[in-house]
């Protein structure tokens, strides 16, 4: 099983077709809904995380770029739980790229998520699990 | 000079009429710069301190309640972590870093604790060969902080004086229980509060002794004995012409029903296993301008050594000392080399506590208890003598 999580971009062409029930019913796919804006024939957005076999995926993402439905990857991303985290650093001197910072006047830990490279180190440093890879 | 004497009944009478000064061991530092010593010992009645690190010398004895027909329970476990039962018919002692039998590597005793605070339910089971006392074999049950009886915390070591700053020097990366260690001194991890660490603030133990009142977890608690392996030294700090205080801890006892999950918190040691963040603070009672000197210990002041976790024997190789204002800093010079600092514990939590403290004793609601015994300067460890080891 793998986790994929994208963005669905539809036209005014495309808008009206059953996305999901095809995904679902054809390609076996497992999909939850996170987002979803739509125009009513102009087209819009759908965020979705999709799990399934490699294989039907695959297949599930030729079928979309077949139907002329833009499909964006997002990547894997850091999630931080605030109220989890406890404020140690256990974290900051893990990081290659600094990403993790501590404060030092208020001696929080401040995140830059824009730095952060996903390579995941700091969710093996972090003692209470604050900080997880999602997809 | 040097005259000017404070007694507990004094300062007690004071917060009963809710009088009394109360500054944390961080707010004291710039009151002793603007005022001198003599004038901010006059001034200030008590210094509240903080910690809240990994503590894993910890663990709770709770009394189970009994089930009918009765049980001696002679194995128990609760959400698969076992608990020591070698005790009275259903009294147990449940350790923080006991693991879970289940598969689950990263879950253990600091997790029930935290849970069982939190008020959740939890899975009991137990089992005995059975007594014509105490027939049944084995019971299952759902318990929580509401169905037990007593629930006490029982640490045999909190608190430690001033803990080492970890480094590796080896070529791979190593996991130790000051966290995750860089090869070729790639990182450094300390964990002390430094400036407002308990027993830095009091290195001599002067005011903290069995029977010191203290902030446990969130709630009351006592220093019930020295801490085990409990053995103060004043290390030289050669070169800086300054000394090192480390080695003394406390034994503690507080209320596990009354614990509030913000200063208790379940910890997995990637690598190294489960432990407890324990949330400590003690109110030192400024009594004479000698203890508000070390109430008043700024982090620049306070000294640890380096030591090289690559080595696995009980004396590590040193690299050095360093201070707490060059460890929060975020890097340390280490042989030349510009080295990033972590550290375990948390500093914000360490200043809630002391600031919690501060609150309660201003409010009458906290009064400061005198030592009944005080501890030892000196204690001697003893190291174990194997037969055997491999
Ligand atoms: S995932 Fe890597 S880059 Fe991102 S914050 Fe964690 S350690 Fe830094
Ligand atoms: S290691 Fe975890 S708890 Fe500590 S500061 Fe980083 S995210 Fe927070």
């Amino acid at each position: 099983m793998i986790k994929k999580k994208a963005i669905l971009r539809f036209d005014s062409t495309t808008v009206e077709k059953p996305v999901t029930y095809y995904l679902i019913k054809k390609y076996d796919l497992w999909i939850n809904i996170l987002q979803a804006r739509f125009e009513p024939s102009l087209g819009g957005k759908l965020v979705i995380e999709l799990r399934g076999e490699k294989k039907q995926l695959d297949q599930a993402f030729a079928y979309l770029k077949e139907q002329n439905i833009r499909v964006d990857f997002l990547e894997e991303e850091i999630s931080w739980d605030k109220l989890k985290c406890n404020h140690c650093g256990a974290c900051v001197s893990i990081c290659p790229v600094g990403a993790l910072k501590m404060n030092r006047e208020t001696y929080y830990l401040e995140f830059n998520y824009q730095d952060c490279v996903v390579c995941g180190y700091c969710t093996d440093a972090c003692p209470v699990q604050a900080i997880e890879i999602i997809f | 000079m040097g005259k000017f004497k404070r007694t507990y009944e004094e300062i007690n009478e004071k917060i009963a009429r809710k009088e009394a000064v109360i500054m944390t061991a961080e707010e004291v530092i710039a009151l002793k710069e603007e005022q001198g010593i003599e004038e901010a010992t006059k001034m200030v009645d008590v210094v509240t301190t903080g910690t809240f690190g990994p503590m894993c010398s910890s663990g709770a004895f709770i009394n189970l309640g009994h089930s009918d027909p009765l049980i001696r329970m002679q194995k128990v476990w609760l959400n698969d972590v076992m608990a020591y039962a070698g005790l009275a018919a259903v009294d147990i002692y449940l350790g923080a870093t006991q693991l879970s039998e289940s598969e689950r590597s990263d879950y253990g005793g600091g997790h029930v604790i935290e849970e069982f605070i939190r008020g959740k339910e939890i899975r009991l089971k137990a089992v005995s060969s059975g007594t014509d006392c105490y027939p049944a074999r084995e019971v299952e049950a759902i318990i929580s902080k509401e169905t037990v009886n007593q629930a006490f915390m029982v640490n045999p070591r909190n608190t430690y004086q001033n803990y080492n700053v970890a480094v590796n020097q080896s070529a791979k990366t190593i996991y130790t229980y000051m966290g995750i260690l860089l090869p070729e001194l790639g990182n450094a991890s300390f964990s002390t509060s430094g400036q407002l660490s308990p027993l830095i603030n009091d290195p001599d133990l002067r005011t903290i002794g069995i029977g010191t009142r203290i902030f446990i977890g969130g709630t009351e608690g006592y220093v019930i004995w020295e801490g085990t392996q409990y053995s103060p030294k004043a290390m030289p700090v050669l070169e800086k012409d300054m000394v090192a205080r480390m080695g003394a801890s406390l034994a503690l006892i507080g209320d596990l029903k009354k614990m509030n999950p913000d200063f208790i918190q379940a910890a997995y040691i990637s690598g190294y296993g489960v432990t407890l963040y324990v949330g400590i603070g003690i109110p030192i009672p400024i009594l004479d301008e000698d203890i508000m000197r070390t109430a008043s210990i700024r982090n620049e002041e306070i000294y640890t050594e380096i030591l090289d976790y690559s080595c696995p024997h009980p004396d590590k190789p040193s690299l050095g000392w360093v201070n707490y204002a060059e460890l929060r800093s975020g890097q340390i010079d280490i042989k030349g080399k510009k080295i990033p600092t972590s550290s375990i514990s948390s500093y914000a939590k360490a200043r809630t506590i002391a600031h919690t403290l501060k609150e309660w004793i201003e409010k009458g609601e906290y009064f400061l208890q005198e030592p009944i015994e005080f501890f030892p300067s000196q204690r001697e460890l003893h190291r174990l003598k194997t037969t055997r080891v491999y």
